[in-house]
């Protein structure tokens, strides 16, 4: 180990790896976070519903890439803490999505040697409405306006780029979310399944689920 | 060849018979092709009616059979009776399992008959202390392919005492000598309600 | 004392420098699934293990209690998914007895995940864990480096592609407890004849919503042996033997206590 050249793609051997094409997305009234649905050992797909977005508070999600078992780990924790500090809390206070993504950057940070794990931590509240944190592998912490990650995501970037409008009404930004993802599960083959998204609002969580014979059109 | 558990060589076997086991082992102890003791037993007692038989790494099966003497004296001075086949089949395994990721290079048996009930019971274990469960027998050693082969030939079920040790002598006498690590002298105990026979077989010294 | 020991660890490295490798651990080779039916869950097994190519055992148990109504079936390294398995049961039942309640499959699962976890995949269990609990019935799975799955239909296991291929084709939603049990089965019948690493029979365990759950040890027996047409018993005295020594055991001490005497017939009311 050089300090440079880290070899942070390693997954143990028959580890079980979410090859992934994951986003989350602002939009006028809040986030918007989107995942295909397939796991892999090796080249066999050991899940195709999956669901990698996973709560962490009321209206605070993450979505998951890397390692199956790093990752739901780490958001195991992260759920963990924010139970104790929102039960410190006043009443009717919540955890900011700016905490949480906080903590997640702290977890794999301080453990990267031994971590395999992409996360977008996107969530609402009160204070700054919908916000996006992107965890890459190695632990730093990046607020953007959207943020893309997985394997699937390389495909995608120029298309994001270029067709990314900030305060998007919620159909177009659905619209936007369905249409990266369709072209990322693709291109990608360790991604595809079905197309979860959770949206964040002030008026709480709603999911969607979207079938290829739908988006695949 | 390249596997500790094969460096001295040797082999055990255990079967059921009609409310009487047979547990038996060779004496061979080599160091790889050369042989170095003939009278090397692998077979251990504890309490009148339970045998323990471990096969492997010498060094091993030494450090293991003290490990269990130790452990079942005290077994004994706690409870004020002797141990029973599935006790001690559960302490192998635990004793085992604690070195998950060291492990003892051994293959161990057990085969005994309860002390009340005097049902019979063998079982075998890998080095890591999985328990193999078997009705009929259990093979273990440097040998255990042949002893394999020869027992699912040769076994049959609700054998009288006399004939369970005329099958199991041959076929482990029979196996050993397919076997260039294993042999140089057998040992078989009989275990019924009344007795334990224990004979020594004529072997070849090859 | 508590804790795995690695006391032979570093001889053992030594040893493998040396050119002396791992031996071979009995692996379950396995095939394994889980199927929920409309107010159950049903999962079963094959019963082969094995050491390598060897067959080690025919007839194992790859269905594991965790709690009464709490069950699940292990693939992977056979020490590690009976150890695994005997440690979450008893924490399990003290997690139960502690909280006085029943224990759910959720809190079985976080156990398992979290325990596996922490062992970063060398302990090799892959488990399908299953149950009813107070918030109804549920099927789960964990793989060695602690992810967990949910779904509705699961196979682990060498044979779970064999296995996969029939719960993907003939799963229904809301089937019948017979119909669920029937689809266990076919799947893991298909990986007893098409992959090497399973065989023998079909373990199979039911959980249904307030009842206890059943198992069904040898729920099918597709490979029994034929009787041999001959016996290979040898005459006695066949083999040759050097030495004899017979300890007797039994001292045999008798007392007989005569009941047939009405002088001592106990009076009843006097």
């Amino acid at each position: 180990m050089n300090g440079i050249k880290v070899d942070i793609n390693h997954l143990k051997k028959g580890e079980v790896n979410l090859g992934t094409s994951i986003m989350a997305v602002n939009f006028k009234d809040g986030v918007i976070l989107g995942a295909d649905s397939r796991t892999t050992t090796g080249s066999y797909i050991a899940n195709r519903v999956t669901d990698k977005l996973t709560q962490i508070h009321d209206t605070i999600y993450c979505c998951r890439s890397g390692s199956a078992a790093d990752t739901q780990a780490v958001a195991d924790m992260v759920k963990y803490h924010l139970q104790i500090y929102s039960a410190q809390l006043p009443p009717n206070e919540k955890p900011t999505t700016q905490i949480a993504a906080n903590v997640f950057q702290e977890i794999c940070y301080n453990n990267k040697e031994h971590l395999t794990a992409g996360i977008i931590c996107a969530g609402y509240d009160a204070k700054n409405g919908g916000s996006v944190y992107s965890i890459p592998i190695g632990g730093s912490i990046h607020k953007q306006e959207y943020a893309i990650a997985g394997s699937g995501s390389t495909f995608i970037y120029g298309w994001c780029n270029e067709n990314y409008k900030p305060q998007m009404e919620k159909d177009d930004c659905v619209q936007f979310i369905k249409t990266a993802l369709s072209e990322a599960i693709k291109w990608d083959g360790s991604s595809g399944g079905v197309i979860r998204m959770v949206i964040l609002t002030k008026s709480g969580v709603e999911r969607l689920i979207f079938y290829p014979e739908e988006y695949q059109k | 060849m390249s596997d500790p558990s094969s460096i001295n060589g040797g082999s055990a076997l255990a079967m059921v018979g009609k409310d009487c086991i047979a547990i038996a082992c060779d004496l061979r102890l080599g160091n790889q092709s050369l042989g170095l003791s003939n009278n090397f037993e692998k077979l251990f007692q504890f309490g009148d009616k339970t045998f323990l038989g471990l096969t492997g790494l010498a060094t091993d099966v030494i450090t293991l059979s003290e490990t269990f003497r130790f452990k079942n004296n005290l077994y004994e001075l706690r409870e004020e009776r002797s141990i029973e086949p599935t006790t001690l089949a559960n302490l192998v395994s635990s004793t085992l399992y604690e070195k998950r990721f060291g492990p003892y290079f051994v293959g161990p048996i057990v085969a005994g008959l309860h002390s009340k009930t005097n049902k019979p019971f063998i079982c075998g274990f890998d080095s890591i202390g999985c328990i193999d469960f078997a009705k009929d027998f259990i093979v273990s050693g440097t040998a255990s392919d042949q002893l394999y082969g020869m027992c699912e030939s040769l076994y049959e079920p609700n054998l009288e005492p006399e004939d369970l040790f005329e099958t199991i002598s041959q076929a482990l006498l029979n196996a050993v000598d397919r076997d260039a690590l294993s042999g140089w002298g057998a040992i078989v105990y009989i275990v019924t309600k009344d007795n334990v026979t224990r004979r020594v077989l004529k072997t070849r010294q090859d | 004392m508590p804790g795995l020991g690695f006391d032979n660890y570093q001889r053992n490295q030594f040893l493998s420098a040396k050119g002396f490798g791992q031996p071979m651990a009995t692996s379950t080779g396995t095939t394994i699934v889980g199927c929920k039916f409309k107010d159950g869950v049903v999962i079963a097994a094959d019963t082969r293990a094995t050491a390598g190519s060897i067959v080690a055992d025919k007839n194992c148990e790859k269905l594991h209690q965790l709690a009464p109504k709490i069950w699940c079936a292990g693939a992977g390294t056979a020490a590690d998914t009976e150890m695994v398995t005997q440690l979450i049961a008893s924490n399990l039942e003290l997690h139960a007895l502690a909280q006085n309640r029943q224990p759910r499959v959720i809190t079985a699962l976080t156990m398992l995940k979290q325990h596996l976890f922490q062992y970063q995949g060398h302990l090799g269990a892959y488990l399908i864990v299953a149950g009813v609990d107070p918030t109804g019935a549920h099927l789960l799975s964990v793989q060695a480096h602690g992810s967990t799955d949910i779904g509705k239909y699961q196979s682990l296991g060498s044979g779970s592609l064999a296995a996969m291929a029939v719960l993907e084709t003939n799963f229904k939603e809301d089937m019948t407890k017979e119909e669920a049990m029937k689809l266990c089965a076919n799947a893991i019948e298909s990986g007893i004849w098409n992959d090497l690493g399973s065989g023998s029979n079909v373990d199979l365990c039911v959980m249904e919503v307030g009842k206890d759950a059943e198992l069904y040890r040898n729920y099918l027996t597709p490979n029994v042996r034929a009787e041999k047409a001959r016996s290979y018993k040898f005459a006695r005295g066949t083999t040759a033997v050097l030495r004899e020594s017979v300890k007797n055991i039994l001292d045999i001490e008798e007392t007989v206590i005569n009941f047939t005497s009405t002088a001592d017939a106990m009076e009843v009311d006097a």
